[in-house]
Order: C-alpha cells, then sequence, then structure tokens
C-alpha cells in the first residue's frame, strides 16, 4: 500500500492505492494485449464477448 | 496558504508512464515556494481507474485542484473535469498547459466545469492566480494570461503575459512530489545502447524555444510565439506568428540540476526535451552547448566508458544523455564534444527527403543536407534517429520515392508517421475546415482521436485517401519501390480527375509573420 498523494503537507484523509494484486492485469487481459501487440498473418485474436452474429442466415 | 491538488493526467495510454510532467513539476514547486499546501496525484504513473479521483478530490479541503496537459491528454481531461467539480466542488478548477492554449474559446465551451486557465506561459501567471484564489477572490479579469467566465459561462481571455526574460530564476521541478521508482522502472528505450541499459533516467528541459517554423509544430506561447488580439467578433483569441523569444538556460543551471538528481536520485540518464538543442546552440553563436559539455565534464558527469574511450556497459558511472538535433545546424566539433560528454543519440526531425515537400515545410533543411547529417552524426560517435513523416499536404507518388530513395541509401527503416494537424500548428489552421469536414464538423471528435500521430485521423494530403496514406506508409517501411510504382501506374489515370481531398484557407488564429508576443523587461 503506498500513499497515492505526495506534498508537502499530511492531507486529512490518507488515500492508497490498491495493494498491486489488485492492481495487476488478469491472465486474460495480459493475453489479450500480447495477441492484439502480435496481429498479422496468422496471429489473430477473436474477442469472446462481441459476438454479434445471432445464428440467422 | 491555499491547499492545492494538481492532477497529472493519463497520457498514452497504449504505453507505460515514461515522463515525469515537467511543467506540472515546476508549477508545483513555484506554488510551495510561494508558500502554498500542495499534493500531487499522478494519474498517468499509477494507471488506476478514473474514479480514483473522487477519492482523491476528497482527501482535503481543496482551494485549487490544477490539471493540465498537451492536446492528447484532452479525453482524461475532460471525464476527470466532471468528476473534479463533482467531489470538490468549492474548489477553483485551474486548468492549462498544451491543450488549452491551443484553443481557450473551444475548452471552456466543452468542459463547464473548468473555472480558469492558464494561457501560454504559467510561470507568473499560475502564482497570481492562486493569490486571487487563497485571497477569495474569483475575478481574474485582471489577470494577464488567464480565460475565464462570467456568470453566464460565457468565456472571456484576458491580454498576453510576457514571456520571463531570465530562465535561470525558475526553481527546480518538484521532482520528489512524483512516484519515481515508477517512471524509474520505465527508463529504458530503445534508441541507444545507453539508453537501452538505463536503470535511473529523467528528463530536463534547458531551454524554451526554436528558431524555425515547422508547419506541423506547436509553441503554444512558450516561444514569443503568441499574440492575444480582438476576432471578428470583439472578442480576444489567441494568435500564433513567427515571433520568437529565445531563451536558455545556463549551463550552470543546467549542470548544477543534473549533478543534483545524480547525487540525490543516483540518475545515469537525462534526457533533454527541449524542442530543438541545435537551434538554441545557434541563438547562442555556437556557445552554448560546448559550454554545457564541458562543465559536464567539469562537474564529474561524463560517464566513465566516454571518459576512458571503452564499449559502455553496465557497469558504467555518470550520467548519459540525449537531445534533438537539426540537419541543417549541428556541427562536427560540437557533436565530437556533445559525444564526449555523454550524449547517445540525437532526434532529428529530418521528415522527408523530397525537395517541394522540405522547401514547403519551414524547417530550413533540405534533402543534402538530410542525407548529410546522417553520416555526420554517425562520425562523431552519437547515433541519429531519424523522425520520418508522410502525408504532407503536397505528398506525391514522387515525393514517396524520393524519400525510399534516400531511405535505400542511408540504410535507414522506418515506418513513418502521419502528417497530423494539432491544434496550434500551422496546419491546423490552414485546415481546419477540411478536419472538422472529415469529423462530421465535429471538432472535438477529432481533438478526442488525436493520438501521436503513429494512426491517421484527419488527412491533410492534397492528393492521398487514408486508404492510400496507410498502403504508402508500408511501401516506405519494406522500401518497395517496385510497389510503389505498381502503384502510381493504376492510380495515374484517374488521379487528374479527382478533387483535392483538402484545401487550406486563411485564418485568424495564425499570422505569418515574424512579430513576437511580450519580454519581460
Amino acid at each position: 500500500m503506498s500513499d497515492l498523494l505526495k506534498g508537502n503537507f499530511t492531507t486529512k484523509k490518507q488515500v492508497s492505492a490498491p495493494s498491486e494484486t489488485a492492481n495487476e492485469d488478469s491472465l486474460e487481459t495480459k493475453f489479450k494485449k500480447a495477441a492484439l501487440n502480435s496481429i498479422g498473418g496468422s496471429m489473430v485474436y477473436v474477442e469472446r464477448t462481441d459476438l454479434t452474429w445471432d445464428g440467422e442466415e | 496558504m491555499a491547499k492545492i491538488l494538481f492532477i497529472n493526467p493519463v497520457v498514452r495510454e497504449e504505453d507505460v508512464p515514461r515522463h515525469i510532467p515537467y511543467g506540472i513539476a515546476l508549477l508545483a514547486a513555484i506554488a510551495m515556494k510561494k508558500g502554498h499546501l500542495v499534493q500531487v496525484y499522478d494519474a498517468n504513473a499509477h494507471r488506476l481507474p478514473i474514479e480514483t479521483i473522487i477519492e482523491v478530490c476528497q482527501a482535503d479541503d481543496w482551494d485549487a485542484v490544477c490539471i493540465g496537459g498537451l492536446t492528447t491528454t484532452y479525453n482524461y481531461i475532460k471525464k476527470a473535469c466532471k468528476l473534479i467539480k463533482e467531489s470538490a466542488p468549492n474548489a477553483q478548477l485551474i486548468a492549462g498547459g498544451g491543450f488549452l492554449t491551443s484553443m481557450p474559446h473551444e475548452i471552456f465551451e466543452w468542459i463547464p466545469e473548468i473555472d480558469v486557465g492558464c494561457i501560454g506561459e504559467s510561470f507568473e501567471t499560475f502564482p497570481e492566480v492562486l493569490a486571487k484564489i487563497d485571497n477569495k477572490d474569483f475575478n481574474y479579469a485582471d489577470v494577464l494570461g488567464v480565460i475565464h467566465r462570467d456568470l453566464t459561462g460565457k468565456s472571456f481571455l484576458t491580454n498576453v503575459r510576457p514571456n520571463i526574460k531570465d530562465l535561470d530564476t525558475l526553481p527546480w521541478p518538484a521532482w520528489e512530489l512524483f512516484p519515481l521508482d515508477i517512471y524509474f522502472a520505465n527508463s529504458a528505450n530503445l534508441f541507444s545502447e545507453e539508453s537501452f541499459t538505463s536503470k535511473r533516467r529523467m528528463d530536463i528541459n534547458g531551454s524554451f524555444g526554436c528558431g524555425l517554423t515547422c508547419k506541423y509544430c506547436w509553441h503554444l506561447g512558450t516561444t514569443g510565439d503568441m499574440l492575444v488580439e480582438e476576432n471578428e467578433h470583439g472578442d480576444n483569441d489567441v494568435v500564433f506568428t513567427y515571433g520568437r523569444n529565445i531563451r536558455y538556460h545556463s549551463a550552470d543551471y543546467i549542470v548544477s540540476m543534473v549533478k543534483h538528481l545524480h547525487d540525490k536520485y543516483d540518475i545515469d540518464f537525462a534526457a533533454f526535451i527541449d524542442e530543438n538543442l541545435m537551434t538554441m546552440d545557434v541563438a547562442s553563436k555556437g556557445t552554448w552547448l560546448k559550454d554545457l559539455c564541458n562543465k559536464w565534464i567539469e562537474a564529474g558527469l561524463q560517464p566513465t566508458c566516454r571518459q576512458k574511450g571503452i564499449p559502455h556497459d553496465e557497469n558504467c558511472k555518470g550520467v548519459h544523455w540525449n537531445g534533438t538535433s537539426h540537419a541543417g545546424l549541428h556541427r562536427p566539433e560540437t557533436l565530437k564534444l556533445m559525444f564526449e560528454a555523454g550524449c547517445t543519440h540525437l532526434v532529428y526531425g529530418l521528415e522527408s527527403f523530397d525537395p517541394t515537400v522540405l522547401r514547403n515545410l519551414g524547417k530550413g533543411s533540405n534533402a543534402r543536407k538530410n542525407k548529410q547529417s546522417i553520416a555526420t552524426c554517425l562520425a562523431s560517435g552519437i547515433k541519429p534517429i531519424p523522425n520520418i513523416i508522410i502525408g504532407f499536404p503536397e505528398e506525391s507518388f514522387e515525393s514517396v520515392r524520393n524519400t525510399i530513395e534516400a531511405l535505400v541509401e542511408l540504410g535507414i527503416t522506418a515506418k513513418p508517421h502521419f502528417a497530423t494537424a494539432y491544434p496550434g500548428s500551422e496546419w491546423y489552421y490552414a485546415y481546419k475546415d477540411s478536419i472538422m469536414e472529415q469529423y462530421d464538423n465535429d471538432l472535438e471528435a477529432y481533438i478526442m482521436d488525436l493520438g501521436d500521430a503513429s494512426k491517421i485521423t484527419a488527412t491533410i494530403s492534397h492528393e492521398f485517401s487514408p486508404m492510400q496514406l496507410l498502403g504508402l506508409q508500408q511501401i516506405v517501411y519494406l522500401k518497395d519501390l517496385r510497389l510503389l510504382d505498381l502503384s502510381e501506374k493504376h492510380w495515374a489515370p484517374v488521379q487528374h480527375e479527382l478533387s483535392p481531398m483538402i484545401q487550406p484557407k486563411l485564418s485568424f488564429n495564425l499570422k505569418t509573420v515574424k512579430e513576437a508576443g511580450p519580454l519581460a523587461s
């Protein structure tokens, strides 16, 4: 936990950064970032959440 | 004394945080020197959800919350201002920086939460605004260099604030108010072996100004390039000119600052963020950089690899550095001394190798000088980092061919930036109508879309569409003249049938004359 505010006096309330783990990207997010950074040729990325096709021809 | 909260907005979200905000750090130091109580929330370093601002704004009873940055921070600033006003309604919301100075009235219309803004150089304006807030006097009409509102929300610009005369009167930035470890962790970059191995890099600024008038560039009042005049509606507005107040810190100021950073924070690399080191050197008749290098060495900052003439490795002690250069203004003997003092790489905005493009650009260089600059810089031991742009107003198959041929000749591989008309630049004012047409007349949508010119936003090429420019960028990257010839052959029969993509026009906000803004006596 670290203070988010830095200054020349003490504030009335402390504001702390969330712990490292809470702030860390999930494996899914890390994978998505890495995959999107290497798009090209046969390297493609499919969103799991953005499927708009409803099955109709 | 006033309680002041600075918020450093997120910039270049696609990258890690790399640069301590020099302007905010300097203004924080000035505010503390005046006796104010100061806190900084560096949102760019922490990269937390934007709602964190609510907690930060509720941490104390702020008299003022200050936010600012370049145009590319606009998206974050707009959202942040809403949250700031909701969570700290009694605080005066002060804005500043390039995003505001380039288009003050539009920003005040788009972000109604801002109470007052500092236009242009804020070293004197900002403490005056703080003094008023401290006295609970919220009428800013008598402060030079601000934009403020009346009760109806209408914005007013006061007269221009003179640039300060002596930069050495400025305190050092308040680096201690920023999470340095986050920035240090992102010290390394791929411009040179020395910068690649850097563990503790910090930015420094040695000057304000540049004698050149590149059409893509903007200075926003920091170089004597700004006036305030009445527009056709009788309202004060910013006018940018070719006028210049060239100012640079003394070598003593810069070296003592770097020595302090080395002693206190153990920095191993200093990145000069100056607009152009070489134009400052020319303004000093070739004395500034020599003096700086000699004093750098005298102060014991010269890296051991340069001192002993051995290859750089991770055991090297001292402070390496980098900056910006100019193909037509660098001198071999100065470059040699810069290398000895620890300079590792210099960014050269070569932009193009086409005579027509370069002649119209206002950069004061030509294809021959551009080509020579690479060899001259390499001969000194310093790595040149050439920037290339595609999509100039005059861009043609021939100009692209000239650039590719030069890249082949010089052994440079580059994926060019796209010519981008940032607010405050000559291009922006000349092509504003065409830009708005490309964004359904929604100027704010364009501002929100602006990034670092690595993607296409609004095109300003008279001849090429976005589709063609994307293809041409790839062809330049591949240096593939065969593909360029095929493309030209395919396009030639219809090219003359097309109406130009864009049309330049005259603008109130731009005067292409050497009329400088005021300089304090």
